[in-house]
């Protein structure tokens, strides 16, 4: 396992859309120990995306058991989810996020309080998971980088939305 | 390489931004940082600036002569020291957000901010309107803060709770917490 550089905004793959993974095999799996090791050397990291250390394929990976406050809500612990797809989602929560791959910067972003997800796991089993609060952001957060989607293009107000180069940690 | 802060305020209508920034552009200089907003009518700019060659306000306040001329605009331009210049955040502590709000009356800002600077507490944003209805103005006050690690919660509830009583008005305090992803 390694920790992977982590790719930058303007960087042009952030923009991209993720490929399905086909199976999970060795290579992918390596390729999981790796973003669950970058995620971990990340101060107050809870979640990662594939193609945040450049690679353009559908696995995310999130962990909020060590968060402060997600820790001390309804967790899975670590999840490994490969070619998620939501299936429901309700509710809503702002929450103020930050990325690695844009540092120094916070925003409030309003997402679902709660989402159904079909993933594989990362032995490649179907998984239904039901995830609820600061875990579900963090779910949202990384399937939007799947997309090409950043958290910048979900702040809704420039007024109190938007917290410059300031870190929270 | 200069560093300058500069300021512009001027009764609100659309082209401020456009008319400033082209005058910016114009002269070769790259905003840094800004922020920009509406007090009562009035559009406020405050922006970092940097010029590759100019160091001096002599050199660049003239640019800003037909901004005033035309568009009625206050412009002030200050040298700022190159070592004042910072991305970072100066002081640390836990972040946290404290509303007041309170039916309007004078000394509500003086009386939170005299606390915090005791416990230096840093303010890194704040925010007051008064809002509400004409004869009932309610003042609303929201603040981003640095607690330093040393300073128990405590004993910055105790002093608010005397604000609380000698001005009426409520004090919520809770930490900032934040994903990081």
């Amino acid at each position: 396992m390694a920790v992977l550089p982590i790719r930058l905004f303007p960087d042009p793959v952030l923009k991209e859309k993720s490929a399905p993974v086909e199976g999970v095999t060795a290579e992918v799996s390596a390729l999981i120990g790796d973003l669950v090791e970058t995620m971990r050397s990340s101060p107050g990291g809870v979640g990662i995306s594939a193609p945040q250390v450049g690679e353009l394929r559908r696995i995310i990976v999130v962990d909020v058991s060590a968060h402060r406050r997600g820790g001390q809500e309804q967790n899975h612990g670590l999840l490994v989810l490969v070619n998620p797809e939501i299936l429901a989602m309700g509710g809503k929560q702002i929450v103020r996020e930050g990325c690695m791959s844009i540092p120094d910067y916070t925003a409030n972003v309003q997402r679902a309080q709660w989402v159904l997800v079909d993933a594989l796991d990362g032995n490649g089993n179907r998984r239904i998971i039901e995830s609820l609060g600061f875990e579900a952001v963090a779910i949202q957060h990384e399937m939007d980088h799947l997309e090409g989607i950043l958290f910048l293009d979900r702040v809704v107000s420039v007024k109190t939305d938007l917290f410059r180069r300031k870190k929270y940690r | 390489m200069g560093h300058f802060s500069l300021s512009v305020v001027g009764r609100d209508r659309p082209g401020i931004v456009a008319e400033v920034t082209r005058v910016l552009f114009e002269t070769g200089c790259n905003i840094e940082d800004s922020t920009c907003t509406i007090l009562s009518g009035q559009f406020a700019m405050i922006l970092v600036i940097a010029h590759p060659k100019f160091s001096s306000v002599a050199e660049i306040d003239p640019s800003f002569e037909p901004v005033r001329k035309t568009m009625g605009l206050t412009v002030s331009v200050h040298n700022l020291k190159e070592e004042e210049v910072s991305r970072e955040k100066g002081f640390s502590g836990r972040p946290h957000i404290i509303s007041v709000y309170g039916a309007d009356r004078p000394g509500i800002v003086y009386s939170v901010a005299r606390e915090l600077a005791r416990y230096m507490v840093n303010i890194t944003d704040l925010n007051t309107q008064v809002v509400g209805a004409k004869d009932r103005p309610v003042y609303v006050m929201v603040l981003e803060v640095d607690i330093p690690e040393n300073v128990d919660m405590k004993d910055l509830e105790r002093e608010f709770d005397k604000i609380r009583k000698e001005l009426s008005v409520s004090i919520s305090v809770r930490p900032i917490e934040s994903l990081e992803l």
